[in-house]
Parts: C-alpha cells; structure tokens; sequence
C-alpha cells in the first residue's frame, strides 16, 4: 500500500511536517534573534548580554563579561545615587553632561557629595562610579590610585557624565509596593546603565512606551542590569508586574524625559 | 488500535462496578473543580473589565482560586479520571489492576482538593504557584497551600501506578503482546504523571518542611516551580491527543492509517521533547545564565513537534478515509463528518483553538520578546486557547462518550450542547484577541486596577472590557456544557442512551493516491500567523522610544 | 513489548542525558533540572524494564 501512497499521507511528510514552526527561525535571524550566529545578530548579542550576564551575580550564572554587584553593594550605591541626585520636589534626576555644565546647583550638590561617593568607590573596587562625575580633587585622588591616565580631556567627559563609552549609572530599588527612586528625571540621547533589584520580593518593573510595554522582572537581592537610552521625550509610567502582596495595583513611579539639548538621537 | 476490540463504550460499560464507582467519583469532582474554577474566573473577568470591584486582597483570591481550581484540580482530576477508565477499556472487561491503589490515589486527590480550597480560601492569596516570598509571614498557610499540591501529587503518582498495571496486564492483548496505540499512549501518559508528582514534591516539599519549621526558607521555589509547570503544560496536551485518537475512532470508526508503530513512537516524542523544552518558562529570570537562555530559545522551537505530528497523523487518516469514500472537493470529506454529535463539535473547535494556541504560544518563546509579554494579559490571553479552548472542550467531549457508557443516563440536551464548543470558541476570540493586544500594549497581567492614577493607556480599559465580555461568553457556554455534561453523571432511565450520529469510515479501503492536505495546509497557515505575529511584535519592539542592552532582552 | 520497552528506553536514555549535563555543568544553576529529570529517567528505565519482562 506505502508505494501507492501519496506522499502527503507518508509518515515522512507527516514527520517533516511536524517540525514545521522550526521555520520560525527564519523570522528570528532575520531580526538578528536567532539563537545561533546567523543573520546580524552576533556583534549586538555579544554586546548586550555582556553587561547583562555580567551582572546576574550569584545565582550560579555563567558569566560572559563585567563584574558582578552584591546586594550591599547596590543598596549602598543606590542610597548615594539618591542622596546626590535628588531634587527640592522629590524627584531624582542623574547628571548629565548638559546638566553639570551649565547648573551650577547641581555642579554644587554633586561636589558636595563626591566624597562620600568616592570612598564607596574606592572601597568596592567600583570604578563605573567615575561616570556619575566627581570634584575634580576627589576623582584626581581616585585616579591616581587605580594608576588611569586621568588628562584633562579625559577628566571633563567623566566628571560630566556624558562620555560616549561611559554610561551614566542610575539606580532603581523595588520594594512593597513602590519604587526609589519614584520619579526620575532623564534625557533622550543619553546612556544610561539602569542597575535595579528587588529589596524584599519578586517584582516587575516594567516601563510603559506608549505602544507597548518593557519588563524586566526583579528577584530579591538579585542584581538586573541594562544599558538604556531614551529616543524620545514624554513620561514614562513605571509598574509592576509581578503580584507582590495587598499593595501590587498601587505600586507604580514615573520616567520623566526631556529633549537633550545635544539632540536627541542616539 | 486495528484488534478486533468491542466499542469503547462496550469496554467501558463492561468495567466492574467498583471501577465505575471510582471514575464516576472523580470525573463528579473534576466538573465540580471546572464548575467552580469558571465560577471563580468569571468574577475574575468582571474584576479586570473593571464591571465589579474587589479589594486587593479579594481579587488575588479570586486569581488564586480560579488557578488552583482549574489548573490543578480540574485538569488534573478529569486526566486521572480518564487514564482509568481508558485503561480499564483497554483491559477489556478486566477492570483496574492495583484497585486498591487506585483508590488510594483518589482519595488523596480529593483530600488534596479539599486542603487546597480551604487554604487559598482562609490563607494569604498566594496566587495558584504557592510562591512562599507572598506568605513569609503566614508560614502556615504556605504549609496548607503546598500540602493540597503534595497530596494531589502522591493521589497522581497512585492512581497513574493502577494505569500502568493495568495496561500492561491486558487482557486479550494485541499480536506479539506489544500494547496497541492508545495502551502504549497510556502508559507514557502515566510515567509522566508521576514524574511530574516527583516534581511536585521537589516544588513544594520544602515549603511544607519551612513551614513546620523543620526546612530552611525556600528561596528556589520559583525555580522548582518552573519545571513542575512545564510538565504541566505538556500533560494536558498529551492527555488531549490521545483523546482525539480515542473519540476519531469512536465517532468515525477511523484508526491511524500510518499503524500502531507511528503512533507510539510520537507517544514517546512526548516524553521525549519535555526535558529539552522547559527553559522558556525562564527568560525573564534575571539570574537565568545566558548559555541556558539562548540554548532555551532555540529548544523552544520544538516544543510543539509530537502535538502537531498527532494532529496530522489523525487529520490525514480520517481526510483519507473520507476521500476514498467519495468526498469531494477541498473540504467535502469535512462536511460529511458527523456535525449534530456534540462530540465531533467539540473536538474539532478544539483542533481550531489549538492552531490559534500554537500561534501566539511561538510569539512568546522568543528571548528576545519575553521582555514584552512575559507577565502581561498577553500569556493570559493566548493560554486559555489552551487551557479552555483545547483541553478543556476535549475531556468534555470524552466525557460525552464514557459517562453514559458508565451510568447509562444520556447528556443533557445534546443539540444545545451541540453549539457549546462554538460559543466558547467565540467567547474565547474575543477574550484572547483582546487579551492579546492587551499584551502587546503591556497590560499587567495580575493588576486588578490598572489606572495607574491616570498614567496608563486610555486603550488598557477598552482592551480590558473587551476580555470581560469574551470571558462572559465563554463562562456561560462552559458551564452550559458541563451542567449537560454532569447530567450524565446522574442514572437515568436505562433506556435514556440515545446514540448520537456516527459515521463508520473504518472499513473503508483507502484509494490509491489519494492526498490528505488539510492537515498540512492548517499546519502551514499556523506556522504563516505565527510568523506574522512575530514580526509584529519586532517592528513593535523596534519602534519604542527607548533602546535596551541586557536584561534578557535587546531591541532597538 | 519488545518495541514498546525500547521506545521507553529511549526515554530513559534523553532525560539521563540531561539530567547529567545539568549535573556537571553547575554554572547552568539548575539542580531542580538534575532532581526531577534525573528521577524521571530512573522511572522510565523502571517502566522500560517492565515492559521488558512482562510477559503477557
């Protein structure tokens, strides 16, 4: 009977068949998301789950690049990112270049706290701190030490924030049920490594874009890493989206970003 | 599959008393848990479409209860209740072997039922995974909670162990005393209920030894949890096609046309494709290594290779059998299937919402989108395709054919039921679609209120409404189905069978050459939309005001 | 049953697989993998076993 058979009722058709939304992989390479090293996605992939693996810490994961963060670590850096970044009315908002060149205030309050910051620096070995700015005396001191070529040039763009391998750290706290910092104030163009971890248990934070969202979920004492960069102005909604307790629905904070003004783009 | 057996409602009413007595009490429990599980998650429903309010603590009860009452107890009730009675079908007359321990196995399931409702009911909501983080400060309703699952795990282990015995003890048995088909698919079916307690018990042994105060906190529960789910997902699957296999035959007469052999070996591909397959579950997980993750998404891509080889193993043989008869045209052996039994409805609306399933399931298994839809109304959204849409509508069906066979008492109203499986199929269009899109849009998925104080989407409402009116719909035709459906669980007067339309294509000899390209040409149409749907969720991704680097996930 | 025990050794022998590559690759994280398929493999070479024997 098999010989007389048409082929779409042979069981290796049906076999082939059944393997059929493999094809779909077509689709991921095309959009450089292929798993394996086709179409354009190596460089990018590489790129990315660097920092992000960097970062996954203590659970055992494999790491590509980057050095792990604790969870001391982050609450600490995370309370002096606060402290040095917040605003009269609440909100935090993260030195950019524009911002320390041009607002004295700012300038000020971030001299004012370097100290503090640097000895944090120094003492975990941290040296993603530099991007944050610093008084020029204090990040003079922490050059020396770590023996970096620390030439005016090269001062100004780290002092400022803005150095286009630098990005500027920010640090987002999770707990129940609300977000610390709870408004933060951005800029489009700018890069920005967005260090988050949840402080009691599992969260969400996931940004609202408009058409859809970003999640990213948060796990106790677990630090998440990703390097972002806003392309547009507007209000980011911040919620979460991992049921965390009586308080979940309430727990929500906000993005505020404005126009760059060295422009927009990336 | 091809022995000269009685029908399977012969085999089924020749099972002695006590084994009718046991399935009758578990397939009664298994619609009570869906009664109520529809119950549950219809307010849930209301509560999202934001037609009725609860407060916080209420609404994450009503979620647990919706989840742990179908999920577990419903599915996994009605699967249990199934493997018995299609194991003892398959002993022929013999009845269940280890007869003891499948009563054991019920009446922990039961117990389990019982521990489980009352925990989610008087306990901190902890939503139907148990996560212990929800009720550190409620150690002992973590303790109550897991040990519902712990006691319906040992109640699977139990009654799968009676399956296995029976099945391999058969009587009458096929040539060679290989199993046939359907007794080799009971068997996988059976192991792999009890692998999946074992991974209960690695899920929620812990949480039971914390809360007695004997255990440290079980801070990997989550991650136990995602290997007990996986098989969850695939249990049910399995659980389904065989059903298929079972009620094509009895309603057509049709068996594999590709013989016994085929059909094992896909059985087995069940088995065979869970392991390799469960890390997608994971990719939101920040401290999931990125070897695991990229390695998990490629895998992902096979996770659906034994369902849809099932699939057309039955579509081609039954698609054969119909065109060597004399159907015509595209799909004329489709028209001549047997339409006014509420059986052939229900599966074939399964079959439909299976593509529909597979299609957004496959959006959701990219890493690389798991940032956009993983804990939003998206999994919700495509899930209950599954969930209602697949599983669900096939044991109904299957209990359509075996509960008059055991009690003799006919379903309730078998036209009306007729049109069921296609009124919660447009329930469910309605609900997924809009659940769907409310993913995309990045509506929570567990978030009651979702006013943000003004901040969320104005679309995040409509979309929601939308999901409240398709969950109606689709609540009322299930529970028109299982009312009918549970009419038979009661004895009627012994004459009250009345045979529903059949056909008989068995003994057709099937045509030279003769092609069966409905199966593939569905399969190429599911594999189109599942595309489709990709790429829109790219260019959505692509297209947000913000690039991302890390954290499972990359966009532009 | 002979073809049937194979099918179900075949089982065994994938989950096995995994279960030690879980087993000796501990940056993977996963040791709930090597419990859980590691048992399963156990039960499917049980079962394999079973039908082997099991003369009808």
């Amino acid at each position: 009977m098999s010989e007389n058979r048409h082929f779409t009722t042979r069981r290796g058709f049906i076999t082939g068949m059944g393997f059929g939304a493999v094809g779909l992989y077509g689709v991921w390479a095309a959009y450089g998301a292929a798993p394996l090293p086709f179409g354009n996605h190596h460089e990018t992939l590489h790129q990315g789950h660097g920092d992000a693996a960097g970062t996954l810490g203590h659970a055992g994961a494999d790491h590509d690049a980057g050095s792990a963060m604790t969870p001391e670590a982050f609450r600490r850096e995370h309370a002096a990112f606060v402290d040095r970044f917040k605003r009269p009315d609440g909100s935090v908002e993260p030195v950019a270049g524009q911002a320390v060149s041009h607002d004295t205030g700012h300038h000020d309050m971030n001299a004012h706290d370097m100290g503090h910051h640097d000895v944090d620096a120094h003492d975990m070995g941290y040296h993603d701190m530099d991007a944050h700015g610093a008084g020029h005396h204090d990040m003079n001191a922490h050059g020396a030490e770590d023996g970096h070529d620390m030439s005016g040039h090269a001062m100004s763009h780290t002092a400022h924030g803005a150095d286009a391998d630098q990005p500027v750290d920010l640090y987002l706290l999770a707990f129940m049920w609300g977000y610390n910092p709870d408004i933060l104030r951005l800029r489009t163009g700018v890069r920005y490594r967005l260090r988050m971890m949840a402080d009691d248990i599992t969260h969400g934070a996931s940004f609202q874009l408009g058409a859809a969202s970003r999640i990213i979920r948060l796990r106790p004492d677990s630090v998440s890493d990703q390097i972002i960069t806003f392309t547009k102005p507007g209000t980011v909604l911040i919620y979460c989206t991992v049921y965390c307790g009586a308080g979940h629905d309430q727990m929500q904070g906000k993005i505020i970003v404005t126009a760059s003004e060295q422009g927009g783009q990336p | 599959m091809n022995a000269p057996l009685p029908s399977l409602s012969d085999r089924v009413s020749a099972l002695p008393g006590c084994d009718k007595a046991l399935v009758r009490v578990l397939f009664g429990a298994s619609l009570l848990a869906l009664a109520l599980g529809v119950g549950f998650g219809w307010l849930t429903a209301l509560g999202r479409a934001g037609v009725a309010v609860f407060e916080p603590q209420q609404a994450a009860r009503l979620l647990t209860l919706h989840g742990v009452t179908v999920f577990f107890y419903w599915l996994y009730l009605a699967q249990t209740a199934l493997l018995l009675v299609l194991a003892g079908a398959e002993r022929n007359g013999g009845g269940l072997a280890l007869r003891s321990l499948a009563w054991i196995g019920g009446a922990l399931m039961l117990a389990g039922f019982a521990v489980s409702e009352i925990a989610s009911i008087t306990g901190t909501p902890l939503l139907y995974d148990g996560g212990p983080a929800l009720g550190r400060d409620d150690p002992a309703a973590v303790g109550w909670f897991s040990l519902g699952y712990l006691l319906l795990g040992a109640g699977l282990a139990a009654s799968s162990a009676s399956a296995i015995a029976t099945v391999i003890t058969r009587r009458n048995g096929g040539a060679g005393g290989a199993l046939s088909a359907v007794g080799f698919a009971l068997f996988a079916w059976a192991g792999f209920l009890i692998v999946s307690a074992i991974a209960a018990v690695n899920a929620f042994l812990p949480s039971v030894l914390w809360a007695l105060g004997r255990g440290a906190f079980p801070a990997n529960q989550p991650t136990e949890w995602h290997i007990l789910f996986h098989n969850l997902h695939y249990l049910p699957l399995m659980a389904t096609v065989v059903v298929w296999y079972v009620l094509v035959q009895a309603l057509t007469g049709v068996s594999s046309m590709h013989g016994a052999r085929f059909s094992k070996i896909v059985f087995a591909s069940y088995l065979l494709f869970v392991p390799p397959t469960s890390l997608y579950h994971m990719f939101l997980e920040p401290n999931l290594s990125e070897t695991v993750r990229v390695v998990g998404s490629l895998l992902s891509l096979f996770v659906a290779v034994p369902t849809v080889m099932a699939f057309l193993i039955i579509v081609s043989s039954l698609e054969a059998h119909g065109r060597s008869r004399g159907a015509s045209g595209r799909l004329g052996w489709v028209g001549a299937l047997p339409w006014k039994n509420p059986v052939m409805a229900a599966i074939a609306c399964a079959a439909l919402n299976l593509g529909l399933g597979l299609t957004f399931a496959f959006v959701l298994i990219q890493e690389k989108l798991a940032p956009l839809f993983s804990d939003t109304f998206f999994v919700p959204g495509y899930f209950h395709f599954f969930a209602v849409g697949t599983v669900s509508l096939s044991f109904l069906a299957a209990m359509m054919v075996v509960l008059p066979a055991l009690t003799g008492s006919a379903p309730w109203r078998p036209a009306l039921l007729c049109r069921m499986p296609a009124v919660i199929s447009l329930g469910l269009l309605i609900f997924g679609a809009a659940g769907i899109a409310a993913g995309y849009a990045g509506v929570p998925r567990r978030t009651f209120d979702i006013s943000y104080g003004g901040g969320a989407p104005a679309l995040w409402h409509t979309l929601m409404t939308a999901v409240g009116i398709g969950g109606t719909v689709f609540a009322l035709g299930l529970t028109v189905l299982v009312l009918g459906v549970a009419r038979s669980l009661l004895p009627g007067p012994k004459d009250s069978v009345v045979q529903q339309p059949v056909v008989s294509w068995g003994d057709t000899p099937l045509r030279s050459q003769v092609a069966a390209w409905t199966g593939p040409a569905g399969v190429v149409l599911v594999v189109v939309a599942m595309a489709l749907f990709t790429i829109v969720a790219f260019d959505l991704m692509n297209a947000l005001p913000l690039t991302v680097i890390g954290g499972g996930g990359h966009s532009h | 049953m002979k073809e049937d025990a194979l099918l179900i050794l075949l089982v065994f022998v994938v989950w096995a697989a995994l279960a030690l590559i879980y087993a000796l690759v501990p940056s993977l994280g996963m040791p709930g993998y090597v419990r859980v398929w590691g048992a399963g493999a156990m039960l499917f070479l049980g079962l394999a076993g079973l039908l082997a024997v099991v003369r009808r």
